[in-house]
């Protein structure tokens, strides 16, 4: 497995991990009609700041077992890996947006609209990531 | 319409190189010369051409077209 591989698979673990447990805590919150909660920005900064971390750990651990992995730049198959990801992302990320913004319409508190847009620029990311495992999983022929 | 290759017995004929070397020499990670030659990737014009100069052949020595493969 090439780094920039094991690269969408810390950040595609990571992200589904860290921030699946976010929406999972505030979830039920964001449903019901209440007042909003200003500890879940607290909660989500902090969340920012460890997945950070722990990528930025867990990406030092790789590299430095194939350091010349790490520091060759993307060739012709990663970078086309790249930008294939970002189509599917970009349209989970449109939807999910227009989704969001219909929430208003239902009268939805500022605050969960807020989630709203966080939870699909979320599944954008994983979408992405994903994407790009797939594809370094079965490849790009046009087969 | 599909492309195979011969690029693992031409890597056994020079000497048994091996993938790394290869990829070392054409500019792209090990793991593309893999995909490449499992036909998992088809390389960019440019990356053909330097197979080929790697084992000073021509391109259809390396790469071969196949019109009808993969049609349903």
């Amino acid at each position: 497995m090439s780094f920039r591989e094991k690269s969408a698979w810390i950040s595609f673990i990571s992200l589904l991990l860290a921030f699946g447990a976010y929406f999972g805590v505030v979830g039920h919150d964001l449903v019901a009609p209440g007042e909003h909660h200003p500890h879940y920005f607290i909660l989500f900064a902090a969340l920012v700041v460890a997945v950070v971390i722990l990528e930025a750990v867990l990406h030092i651990i790789v590299a430095a077992r194939s350091p010349s992995d790490a520091k060759s730049p993307r060739d012709e198959r990663e970078k086309l890996i790249a930008l294939k990801a970002t189509r599917p992302a970009f349209y989970v990320l449109l939807v999910g947006s227009f989704l969001a913004i219909a929430t208003m319409h239902l009268g939805a508190h500022v605050w969960q609209l807020a989630h709203a847009v966080l939870f699909a620029i979320w599944l954008a990311e994983l979408t992405r990531f994903g994407t790009q495992i797939y594809l370094y999983r079965r490849g790009l022929s046009a087969r | 319409m599909s492309v195979s290759n011969r690029i693992r017995r031409l890597r056994f004929d020079h000497g048994e190189m091996t993938q790394q070397q290869l990829a070392e020499r054409i500019g792209v990670t090990r793991q593309t010369v893999n995909a490449i030659e499992l036909g998992k990737y088809s390389p960019s014009l440019e990356t053909a051409f330097r197979i080929a100069a790697v084992f000073g052949v021509s391109l259809e020595e390396v790469f071969q077209f196949e019109p009808n493969a993969g049609q349903k």
